[in-house]
């Protein structure tokens, strides 16, 4: 049981949830035949545009094929559009098994909808206040969600029921919601500034953490369970440690700002936050420093969520190795006040889209099997989604920044059901 | 993930201090064993029913029913992954269950009452068993329709000066009491109501070496994770631990095993006799919990001395268990069924909720660094705070020693538990009871149940607040 924090070999891992290629390796780490030790010496002297992987690899062995550079892009396009609710939509969420798109809004109600056609399965009703939050079971099976009626639900996907003891406790607005990795536990956070760990199987209040002075705001799991972090709206960031309920860290930005989400990175070494100053930051939260601020969207008034993703090269390109072809960056996603979902680069700060379509806020984004679909949903009652394509220019990944084309107009469309925005 | 937070002095004890919760289903808890992921405690009823605790909510995460009512159960085994349990009882059978669904997938009666069943360690369709008053036996499940059983010998290899005078005599009530597999399953160890400890080849079924550590009956066998340390009780009031040989090497041979006892443990001044014992997850400690007492006591190998006594309910104690890689141990009260468990607790660091203070061992002299209370624009800072921010920062690689800890949660090699979200339902029914006609009211044992846990998880009645007592630390405000 090591403590340090030495830089140990790593591999990549399967992501929590999305687990595609679990022998896909980055090769940032074990292309270079120096090791990390050196790549943590590179990371102080050189300047940021020099550490491209690229860089970091020359004296290695002289690569026959063609280096690949990280992509500046992405191309995102608009597929679908989901229409139904009746007012704002509060969270979208895929399934962990990436089959169903989970929605829910001001008008009470949440909506399942198949996740390749587009067609509403189920409408969940049985809240009597708007939804703030909801949150997948890690087998897909059941869905939680967070309510202004103080009340938190567990609905059976298959029946489209809701399952017979709501967790009843918390004294105010439910805002936040977050299951365990092994869905036995759930956290919640709510208005009434308490964070509460719930014993899933028997839908009692198993631990109360004392967290914030105001309005918890956020609420994360990390991948396996022994961390929880929440934020809230007192500017405060805090680790938890699950068994014990003792908090083992607090993160706080000189500002101050209104944190309004907070979630753990995929290999749970890190914690994304978004404030209220229009800015997402990237915590080392064993060291309680941010190591990336995010900006360029707008968010001064609404909750919004972030999520991660990631990305690689252009699949088709032939005259890469098959080593690099499976390299992996990451990127993160946050929503904006003007309409906007932002796409920046986890450790260049670069923005690598922006996904133009709703109309006003936008207040949830996720980001789906496989990193091919984004949705994302606002105050303007849609949800949308989004399909990745190879970047338009063919040279794209060569360094071109030319892919901020702007969205096809939307086709208005009535209804219940999602309808292809394309063909 | 919670390590790189935890304070290391906390990680670098290795033995539990206090009572840290106390866990019931509706049922007199009798027998004990955790999972092997240490996730899951097993445990089996007096009433024949078996209860799978979930360690992280304390709650119970499965009910198993299938052995005839009334009869205790006798034994529970893990299969590797967690999704198997092997359970035993006077009822004569012994069932094989799937926690996935909570089915029976084997449910063989072995023709007398089980003293004790254990799984192959590397194939969940084989077990052994040692059964009351008649021959242990190997079982082979893997046909379903036809299980297979082999009886295993009774007697100890003797040499001719070891013999009895009238041997037909003193051999017929002559039992195996306890049997259990070597963690490679080439071998199988039991003891005997004479004192013996035999060592089987689960391949040929015969007895290749034999000991005899006392008169009285051995009452339990437990063996180290690493199969090359033994721990006996016996009814003389004395725990031994012995040293075994490699025996999943195939070239050692049968006359060279050569078994000494390196320690004993009892209590020369009050003659304690000990239900039940185990060993720690290295193995380097020792426990035993007490007949007609109230403590457990823990040995340390090394020297063999006394370096613990764990103490919290009034009662006396039955089975023990160690996790199986954390300072956790769990017991049961012989009287409430209760199980009991017992564990670290920390103080809560109050530096962990206030960022700006940090906690020093001394005082420490204030430096005042060159630029620390320069005026600067605004802009300008914040400006180059955001060009500082220029590391590569990998948020998708896990490290492997992390992959290690979490054993693999998703994929084949790992199984976990599926969630029930009726447990609270199918636990209540138990609790209600009707005090007229018509008329149903909740057992107050149920609402004391949930008090107590919240109670005892606190800690705060039991824990001695040693640690950060705020005599001579000095806060000082950080930068």
């Amino acid at each position: 049981m090591s403590i340090t924090d030495t830089p140990e070999p790593s591999r990549r891992s399967p992501k929590r949830k999305r687990s595609v290629s679990p022998d896909a390796r980055i090769p940032q780490y074990d292309g270079a035949a120096d090791g990390a030790a050196l790549q943590y010496a590179y990371d102080e002297e050189m300047p940021s545009e020099l550490q491209s992987p690229e860089s970091q690899e020359q004296d290695g062995a002289p690569a026959k094929k063609q280096k690949v550079e990280r992509p500046t892009s992405l191309n995102y396009v608009p597929h679908m559009t989901l229409r139904g609710h009746k007012r704002g939509v509060a969270a979208v969420k895929f399934s962990p098994d990436g089959r169903w798109i989970a929605s829910c809004s001001a008008d009470a109600t949440i909506k399942i909808w198949d996740s390749t056609t587009g067609a509403l399965a189920h409408t969940l009703e049985g809240h009597l206040a708007g939804i703030s939050t909801i949150a997948w079971s890690p087998d897909s099976k059941v869905l939680a969600s967070g309510s202004d009626d103080k009340i938190i639900r567990l609905w059976d996907i298959s029946t489209g029921k809701c399952l017979a003891s709501p967790l009843i406790g918390h004294h105010n607005y439910v805002y936040s919601l977050a299951f365990s990795p092994k869905g036995n536990m759930l956290v919640s956070g709510s208005y009434d500034e308490a964070v509460f760990l719930w014993d899933v199987r028997t839908a009692r209040i198993m631990r109360s953490l004392p967290a914030h002075s105001d309005p918890v705001s956020g609420v994360d799991f990390v991948r396996d369970g022994t961390l929880v972090a929440s934020c809230s709206s007192d500017g405060l960031i805090r680790i938890w440690d699950t068994s014990t309920g003792q908090c083992l860290k607090t993160l706080v930005h000189e500002d101050n700002a209104p944190v309004t989400s907070v979630r753990f990175s995929p290999n749970g070494r890190f914690v994304l936050a978004a404030t209220l100053d229009s800015c997402m930051r990237l915590w080392n939260y064993v060291e309680g420093r941010v190591v990336k601020t995010y900006q360029g969207h707008k968010n001064e008034k609404y909750s919004i969520s972030t999520a991660f993703g990631t990305y690689g090269v252009d699949k088709e390109q032939v005259d890469i190795e098959e080593e690099e072809r499976k390299r992996e960056w990451a990127f993160a996603a946050c929503g904006s006040e003007d309409g906007r979902t932002v796409l920046w680069d986890v450790s260049s700060k670069e923005i690598l889209q922006e996904l133009q379509g709703h109309d006003g806020v936008v207040l949830g984004v996720d980001v789906g099997l496989e990193d091919q679909t984004i949705i994302t949903c606002g105050n303007d009652k849609t949800i949308k989604i989004w399909k990745r394509r190879p970047p338009p220019a063919t040279n794209g990944v060569n360094g071109t920044n030319g892919s901020h084309e702007p969205t096809p107009p939307q086709p208005a469309v009535k209804g219940t059901t999602g309808m292809l925005d394309e063909g | 993930m919670n390590l790189p937070l935890t304070d290391p002095t906390l990680l670098a004890q290795d033995i539990p201090e206090t009572l840290t919760a106390r866990l019931r289903s509706s049922g007199q808890a009798v027998c004990l064993r955790f999972s092997h992921k240490g996730d899951l405690l097993a445990s089996g009823m007096a009433k024949g029913t078996i209860a799978i605790f979930d360690l992280e909510t304390n709650g119970v995460a499965r009910k198993l029913k299938g052995h005839t009512a009334g009869r205790t159960v006798q034994s529970l085994s893990w299969e590797k992954s967690g999704r198997y349990l092997l359970s035993s009882s006077i009822d004569w059978k012994v069932i094989l269950w799937d926690l996935q669904d909570g089915s029976r997938v084997r449910v063989v009666s072995l023709g007398a009452p089980v003293y004790i069943a254990e799984l192959h360690p590397q194939n969940h369709l084989k077990c052994v068993a040692a059964l009351y008053e008649y021959r242990p036996v190997l079982a082979d499940l893997t046909d379903a329709s036809k299980p297979l059983q082999h009886a295993l010998p009774n007697l100890p290899l003797r040499a001719p000066h070891e013999q009895d005078a009238n041997p037909d005599k003193a051999d017929a009530k002559h039992f195996t009491t306890v049997a259990a597999f070597t963690p490679s399953g080439s071998h199988i160890i039991t003891g005997t109501t004479k004192g013996w400890l035999n060592i089987i080849s689960t391949t040929t079924r015969k007895t290749i070496s034999s000991i005899r550590l006392c008169s009285k009956p051995i009452l339990l066998i437990r063996l180290s994770t690493s199969g090359r340390d033994l721990l006996v009780n016996a009814s003389d009031t004395i725990i031994r631990t012995l040293r075994l040989p490699d025996l999943s090497n195939p070239a050692l041979l049968p006359d060279q095993i050569h078994l000494e006892v390196e320690h004993k443990f009892q209590d020369v001044v009050n003659r304690l006799s000990w239900n039940h014992v185990a060993f720690s997850s290295n193995a380097d400690y020792v426990m035993a919990s007490t007949l007609m007492n109230h403590d457990i006591y823990i040995w340390e190998r090394g020297h063999g001395s006394l370096v613990k006594i764990l103490e919290g309910p009034k009662e006396e104690l039955g089975a023990v268990e160690w996790h199986p890689h954390r300072p956790i141990v769990a017991a049961t009260g012989v009287e409430s069924g209760r199980i009991y468990l017992w564990g670290l607790v920390m103080p809560q660091r109050w530096s962990a909720l206030a960022p700006d203070f940090s906690e020093v061992e001394a005082n420490i002299e204030y430096v005042e660094l060159e630029d620390e209370f320069d005026i600067q624009p605004e802009e300008e800072l914040v400006k180059r705070r955001l060009d500082q921010e220029d590391e590569i920062v990998d948020v998708l690689t896990v490290d492997e020693g992390q992959l290690e800890r979490e054993g693999g949660m998703a994929g084949d090699a790992g199984w976990s538990m599926p969630v029930l979200l009726d447990m609270g339902e199918s636990d209540s029914e138990e609790e209600i009871v009707a005090i007229g006609t018509g008329q149903y009211r909740r057992k107050s044992q149920a609402r004391e149940d949930g008090d107590e846990f919240l109670d005892g998880d606190d800690g705060g009645e039991h824990e001695v607040d040693e640690v950060e007592g705020g005599s001579g630390r000095k806060r000082r405000r950080g930068d």
